[in-house]
């Protein structure tokens, strides 16, 4: 058994950590339940990951365990967002991982987390360009074509017919834009620690023409590569949902079209042209794609990343752990704000 | 300190890549040594010994030159130091302050731009708009120009990137 002082960082002790999860384990469902392994993964900025063997658990023996650090890139942290999205998809014909449990309440693991189920595959890194270089002919082309249609199957999914219909309340399609232009405002002032004229100009030169969206949908926040499972070159599923909201679905579009994002390539996130993705993603989702409107969120999407390198610079700078992967992304402010410059320069 | 600021993180660098890391077991281990070797390479490009150190030095100096200087023609001929403590050194914090406040005004003045569009002449917020543009793209250039390699395949995948 395990004391309740034992909470506090739970989930930074594997010992405690076992405990703690079998105890709760044990008691949402009633019987026994084991942990017999826990292996933390060495990937991600922001949630701890860890694979997890059980016995005794009805739903999975092997599940995913993912926990939101007090300290994490996005902190505060609350795991409801990912575990409500991924268990309203289920119906839809997006790939992901079946969703189990989740709590905010500290007292259990000593951080939000929640439980899914773990997927088999093989994640392509976006920075690794021996991993982007893996992805060529058929291969690509199946993976491409798997990452195209569960992004329109996501845009076009009816969320209001679940329990997401929540969400909605005040987000309309002309809204939506400024919408999110606000949430990442509020984040920009907490995680800024010196005057950035850039991001002013850019947050200018946004407000002047948010589109108006063709519809609010499920906006993935992090959908490129890196982001998903894949195996026998085919996607099992679209990972790290912690960002997901409603919005504009071009929203996902921009972020995809980074160049950040395409392991060295000119291939949208290493995997198609622009113009077969927005062909494929037009006909998958009925709907064609204003490229005004993919203009601005790809803006917006290089606002958003120099924003969260901002945050890595904060999280370092606020001692709360000494990951050196966080200096490292800060040093990419400057080269992401002239990025957006040059792409103001040509459309004022 | 006796030797220069470069050469340290030179050698800091060769020691760490050549010495240290072969040996480190763990992929995520050797990443936050990459991590480590970048933010030195960073630091290369733009730090140097601080003002603050050297001022210090410079004050023991000029006092002993004065006090040597007192001494007149006891010591005709002699080599005397005559140092002395520049009066307007700033210290690098006083230059990022200043940076800062100029910051905060081009900050400033963007927002009000924004607000005020209607009420001046295009043609004075076009001049305004240009003169804004200019100065950030002089500031991104120079902080790419001292920047360092990127080395985020290494630091992800604990590896040294192949040739």
């Amino acid at each position: 058994m395990s004391t309740p002082s034992d909470a506090a960082r739970a989930f930074e002790d594997p010992a405690v950590l076992r405990v703690r999860l079998a105890d709760y384990l044990s008691g949402q469902t009633g019987a026994p339940v084991a942990v017999e392994s826990l292996v933390k993964f060495p990937a991600g900025f922001s949630w701890i990951t860890y694979g997890v063997r059980l016995a005794g658990f009805p739903q999975a023996q092997n599940v995913i365990l993912r926990i939101g650090p007090p300290y994490g890139l996005f902190a505060p942290y609350s795991a409801m967002p990912e575990f409500e999205s991924l268990s309203a998809l289920q119906t839809s014909s997006v790939p992901i991982p079946k969703a189990f449990l989740a709590s905010d309440d500290a007292s259990i693991l000593g951080a939000p987390f929640f439980l899914c189920e773990r997927v088999e595959g093989g994640t392509p890194l976006p920075w690794g360009a021996q991993e982007g270089a893996s992805l060529e002919g058929a291969r690509r082309d199946s993976i491409a074509r798997d990452f195209i249609d569960a992004l329109a199957a996501l845009h076009t999914f009816d969320w209001r017919r679940t329990p997401l219909a929540k969400w909605g309340d005040g987000i309309t399609e002309e809204n939506a834009a400024l919408h999110q232009l606000e949430f990442w405002q509020g984040r920009f002032e907490r995680w800024t620690m010196r005057p950035h004229p850039m991001a002013h100009r850019a947050f200018a030169w946004l407000r002047r023409q948010p589109p108006k969206a063709s519809r609010v949908a499920i906006v993935h926040g992090d959908y490129r590569l890196g982001n998903f499972l894949e195996r026998n070159d085919r996607i099992t599923a679209i990972l790290d949902w912690e960002l997901v909201h409603l919005g504009d679905p071009i929203e996902d579009l921009g972020w995809a079209f980074l160049p950040q994002y395409r392991g060295g390539a000119r291939l949208v996130c290493g995997l198609a042209s622009e113009e077969d993705f927005l062909s494929r993603y037009e006909a998958r989702a009925g709907e064609k794609v204003d490229r005004g409107a993919l203009r601005f969120y790809v803006v917006f999407s290089l606002l958003k990343l120099a924003l969260t390198h901002m945050a890595a610079a904060r999280c370092f700078e606020d001692g709360l752990f000494n990951d050196m992967r966080m200096p490292a992304m800060a040093t990419q402010i400057a080269p992401v704000f002239r990025q957006i410059a040059k792409i103001l320069e040509h459309t004022p | 300190m006796n030797n220069s600021l470069p050469r340290l993180i030179d050698g800091m660098v060769a020691t760490l890549r050549k010495e240290v890391i072969p040996h480190i077991e763990g992929e995520f281990a050797r990443g936050q040594a990459f991590g480590v070797i970048y933010m030195l390479n960073s630091l290369k490009l733009r730090a140097s010994w601080s003002n603050e150190f050297l001022v210090e030095q410079l004050r023991a100096l000029e006092e002993a030159s004065r006090d040597l200087e007192g001494l007149g023609l006891d010591i005709a001929g002699a080599p005397v130091p005559d140092a002395r403590t520049p009066e307007q050194a700033p210290t690098s914090a006083q230059l990022e302050a200043t940076r800062d406040k100029g910051n905060e005004r081009i900050c400033a003045l963007i927002d009000w731009l924004v607000a005020h569009r209607g009420a001046i002449s295009a043609e004075t917020a076009a001049h305004a708009d240009a003169t804004i543009d200019r100065y950030l793209n002089r500031q991104l250039k120079w902080e790419l120009s001292t920047s360092a390699k990127p080395m985020f395949v290494e630091i992800s995948s604990g590896a040294e990137r192949s040739a």
